[in-house]
């Protein structure tokens, strides 16, 4: 078992992966650019549709994956191509000889400010999904909760779905994402009222329909269906959403104490990094593209290369977890193949 | 000089003269048409005009400088400059050498003068007191020689235009090219005939010296007559196609130029000074390099050239599609030779389409609007406050609402100046009409232009502050607003920057500014905006700038280009843009913002944004210096 197996990002699906490999008997190496492990789900505090707590995920696999080699606060600085194999030179100066990578490099959150028109960035009562879930693990954010709260703005497809922010395809999670933080605020502040702005609320998971149900019925928050066409800010600093309501064909105006974007996921520059240099080609929607998109989305057309998670598009939690199962079981098998 | 014939008549000149009475009859009946399609009070302007001494020089001064010397065409390129006023200056200093060579040297001229001062060697023989008339026959030859030379580089042009400072070049149609081989071979064939006749008739050194070296073939005076023949013929055939051909912008622009002098304006979409405009293009294809559709080679067929062209046809569909896909940039505008007005005629072209809805925004009740902006508060100055204070309305527009930070800097930069302002449209305005109006629904935009004009009538303000130039032509154009000057935050800023309203610290930063459309073309606002960088960091200049910088792409003016199609224009602006690598590309306009900083590799910005970084509020002690 003397195989090295690389897997570049450390977060849960570089994880996962790792964990498996390690229960196969391999020795896999992880290789993240920050200074801890977990990814966006670290970042994160509590996770749909049960309210898990992001924490627990997270260290459970940080603890299955502790036996393999994790080089933390390391980049890949380049990677040459051998005959049957990659020599991967890191940041801190070591340099791998593989035939086996993983790419767990995952997806950036979308720049909200480049929406200039929700005003991230110009307002100070505007703020992203993350940027509340930050609040939510360590309630360090000046802009919430020290105001009044009494409303409050969710806008959904904030650098999805959204060609003029070059970003067509749709992020999945953050329609039941704002169900979830609407749900969330709205236990916190049960006096305020919350509002999400839709176009679509997709709703495909295992209880997503039940939540937004609950979020309707049991918490009284108010579904406006229609894209929000401009927010500007008041005298006193609050926020005013003008949208139009398209189920009534009625414009809507309201002042908000705080908006919060759901931005969506791209394709992270460290992932178009890697494929730069192994030279992998990207799929139309600008994630990674897989050898095939139905049979076999793990695989990279390039030998020895493999995904796992969001790398190739926007994917939930459950969902990036099987298919580092999947690569791992993948790459176990490719080795097999190897030694015959 | 004494006659060879004593009829003074030959079949030959048949061709030419039946060519020219047609092309000169056509062409008076068009003037004539064109004329009398002007709107009444247009007709009128028009001939005051003629006989005001004022702009019947200038009217000369054009026809002299544009239609013989082609000064445009020499500023951008010397080549193509020559090419042109060699041909048309040298072909009219023929026909004026030979009108005069004709007074002198004949009487009793009656029919003759039709042909005589085109065809006079033929039907005269030197005689010994005709050495007075060498300096002619050397002009002659001069002249001639210019044109040829002319001609030869037409011939190269065809071939290779980029020697001409051109990429591309029209696609000529059937016609034109009939005409235009029948006007290479006009010039060849009169050297060839005057030849012929150089040892009858007298010549200089370029048909005497011809006519010696091949002097077995050109003194055989059998020869002599087909050479007539051929050239008369290649004249005739030149003035029958001729009203058929892009040519016939020889004759148009000789009106265009007199109707434009007077101030006339587009207003039917097909007649009176369209009309002029549409024959005069010369399809030289001038605009076809300039268009930022260009990038896309399926988007050629969609330039100004091909407009006029369509509308020539009467190709309703391609004339629809035509002008719907513009953006409305106006370059083709600002670098045609002719003066074809590309912007204004598409807008022409849509105004008369038929809808079967019709917006009414008569309606609208401004009380509100009207109470809301009449609502003034002092910057926070104070120092500052003392000096003359005009009541500053700041309409943003909807694009500013779009990129709120313009809206948010501009507010602090009034703020740090102490200047007591209001915002128009703070809560959501009433549109300023542009988009509607490049749409070609001039009444609804009218519509809207009333209901903005008592909104700031009624606001007590002195002046109209605007940050989107797209508001700011519609303003300076169609609004009448006694006694509230118009004005764009650049200029505004460059105001307060000298007049030490506001304190700039200086740094290294070296910034582009990309002339928005509607504020550099559209309203001829360059310099403040470069003086107040200049003031802010390094300026450094874009490939292509000014008058000729290229459109960002994002433009309203194109009611049919899909997003997608527009990325590689705004890439191709870019490119332009960064040509010097600025640090940080600045704009002045929401739109182009908006777009550039979707596909930028660097840092866009308004200018009010790098102003409201860089400024702080004057003190007391630097107004008092």
């Amino acid at each position: 078992m003397k195989e090295n197996i690389v897997i570049i990002g450390g977060g849960i699906a570089g994880l996962e992966a790792a964990a498996q490999l390690l229960d196969l008997g391999y020795k896999p190496i992880i290789i993240e650019k920050n200074d801890h492990l977990g990814g966006h789900v670290a970042d994160w505090n509590k996770l749909f549709p049960d309210m898990t707590p992001a924490n627990d995920v997270v260290s459970s696999l940080v603890a299955r994956a502790a036996d393999a080699n994790i080089f933390l606060n390391t980049e890949i600085s380049f990677v040459n191509r051998l005959n049957d194999s990659y020599n991967i030179m890191l940041s801190n100066g070591i340099s791998i000889i593989t035939r086996i990578i993983l790419l767990a490099t995952g997806f950036s959150l979308f720049d909200a400010s480049r929406k200039e028109e929700y005003g991230y960035g110009v307002y100070d009562q505007v703020i992203t999904n993350k940027d509340l879930e930050h609040w939510f693990n360590t309630g360090d954010d000046p802009r919430i909760g020290d105001c009044a709260m009494n409303a409050v703005g969710f806008v959904h497809c904030v650098g999805s779905r959204d060609e003029k922010a070059r970003n067509s395809q749709c992020s999945k999670v953050c329609c039941i994402t704002a169900v979830k933080q609407a749900i969330e605020l709205k236990q916190m502040f049960p006096e305020s009222m919350v509002y999400c702005f839709y176009m679509d609320l997709r709703m495909f998971g295992k209880k997503f329909e039940d939540f937004y149900i609950s979020a309707q019925r049991d918490y009284g928050i108010r579904f406006i269906r229609g894209r929000v066409s401009e927010v500007s800010e008041n005298i006193d600093g609050r926020v005013i959403v003008k949208a139009e309501d398209t189920l009534s064909g009625k414009p809507v105006k309201v002042t908000l104490d705080l908006l919060v974007l759901m931005a969506g996921m791209v394709c992270s520059p460290d992932s178009t990094k890697v494929a730069n240099m192994t030279s992998l080609p990207l799929d139309s929607d600008g994630f990674l593209k897989s050898r095939d998109n139905i049979a076999d989305i793990i695989d990279s057309p390039r030998e020895g290369i493999f995904y796992a998670g969001a790398c190739t598009g926007p994917k939930t939690v459950p969902e990036t977890l099987a298919e580092a199962r999947a690569a791992s079981l993948k790459i176990h098998l490719y080795i097999k193949g190897l030694e015959k | 000089m004494r006659e060879r014939f004593l009829t003074g008549y030959n079949d030959f000149v048949l061709p030419f003269v039946c060519g020219m009475l047609f092309v000169i009859i056509y062409c008076l009946a068009g003037m004539i048409r064109i004329i009398m399609q002007l709107p009444v009070q247009d007709r009128k302007k028009f001939f005051l005009s003629l006989i005001t001494p004022k702009t019947l020089i200038k009217d000369i001064k054009d026809i002299f400088l544009k239609c013989l010397i082609h000064v445009d065409l020499w500023k951008r390129n010397k080549l193509l400059g020559y090419m042109h006023s060699s041909i048309a200056f040298g072909w009219f200093m023929l026909i004026v050498v030979g009108h005069i060579e004709v007074i002198l040297y004949t009487s009793n001229l009656g029919a003759k003068a039709l042909y005589y001062p085109i065809f006079f060697r033929y039907f005269v023989a030197e005689t010994e007191s005709t050495m007075r008339g060498s300096l002619i026959f050397f002009l002659m030859d001069f002249f001639l020689l210019v044109v040829l030379s002319g001609i030869v580089l037409a011939i190269i042009k065809r071939v290779r235009s980029r020697l001409f400072g051109m990429r591309r070049t029209t696609n000529p149609s059937f016609l034109d090219l009939v005409g235009l081989y029948s006007l290479w071979s006009i010039f060849p064939l009169r050297l060839l005939a005057e030849s012929f006749t150089a040892d009858i008739s007298g010549g200089s050194f370029l048909t005497k010296s011809l006519n010696y070296v091949f002097t077995e073939f050109l003194s055989n005076h059998a020869n002599m007559l087909p050479a007539w023949w051929a050239y008369s013929c290649a004249l005739g055939i030149f003035f029958f196609v001729l009203p058929f051909t892009r040519y016939m912008h020889i004759p148009t622009e000789i009106l265009l130029i007199p109707l434009r002098n007077a101030g006339i304006r587009i207003v039917n979409a097909r007649k009176g000074l369209a009309k002029a405009q549409v024959y005069a293009c010369p399809s030289c294809g001038v605009c076809i390099d300039a268009c930022p559709m260009g990038v896309q080679k399926g988007n050629i067929k969609d330039t100004t050239v091909y407009l006029n062209r369509q509308i020539k046809r009467n190709n309703e569909t391609r004339i629809e599609e035509i002008s719907d896909k513009c953006l409305l940039c106006g370059k083709c505008t600002a670098v045609c030779p002719v003066g074809v007005e590309g912007d204004k005629l598409r807008i022409a072209q849509r105004s008369i389409r038929k809808y079967s809805y019709s917006p009414d925004y008569s309606n609208i009740d401004v009380a509100a609007e009207i109470n809301a902006c009449n609502n003034f508060v002092s910057g926070d100055n104070n120092n500052v406050s003392s000096i003359e204070n005009k009541k500053v309305l700041y309409f943003a527009g909807c694009m500013t609402a779009l990129t709120p930070a313009i809206r948010k800097t501009t507010v602090s930069i009034l703020s740090k100046a102490g200047i007591s302002y209001s915002m128009m449209d703070k809560d959501g305005g009433i549109c300023c009409g542009r988009p509607i109006f490049m749409a070609g629904r001039f009444d609804q935009a009218k519509q809207l232009v009333e209901k903005n004009t008592e909104i700031i009538m009624n606001s007590g303000a002195d002046i109209l502050l605007l940050t989107c130039p797209i508001c700011y032509k519609i303003f300076r154009e169609k609004y009448t607003l006694p006694g509230i000057e118009i004005i764009h935050h650049t200029e505004f800023i460059e105001r307060l920057i000298s007049s030490g309203r506001i304190k700039i610290s200086k740094d290294t930063t070296r910034y582009v500014f990309h002339d928005p459309c509607e504020l550099g073309r559209g309203c001829g606002v360059y310099e403040q905006p470069r003086k107040v960088l200049a003031s802010a960091g390094n300026l450094v200049e874009a490939a292509k700038n000014r008058q000729e910088s290229i459109c960002c792409g994002g433009s309203l003016g194109s009611l049919t280009l899909g997003f997608d199609k527009r990325r590689a224009m705004t890439e191709n602006a870019l490119a332009n843009l960064v040509s010097d690598d600025p640090d940080r590309i600045v704009t002045a306009c929401p739109l182009c913002l908006d777009t550039f900083a979707r596909y930028s590799d660097r840092p866009v910005e308004d200018i009010s944004q790098v102003i409201d970084r860089v400024s702080v509020p004057a003190d007391k002690k630097r107004n008092d210096n």
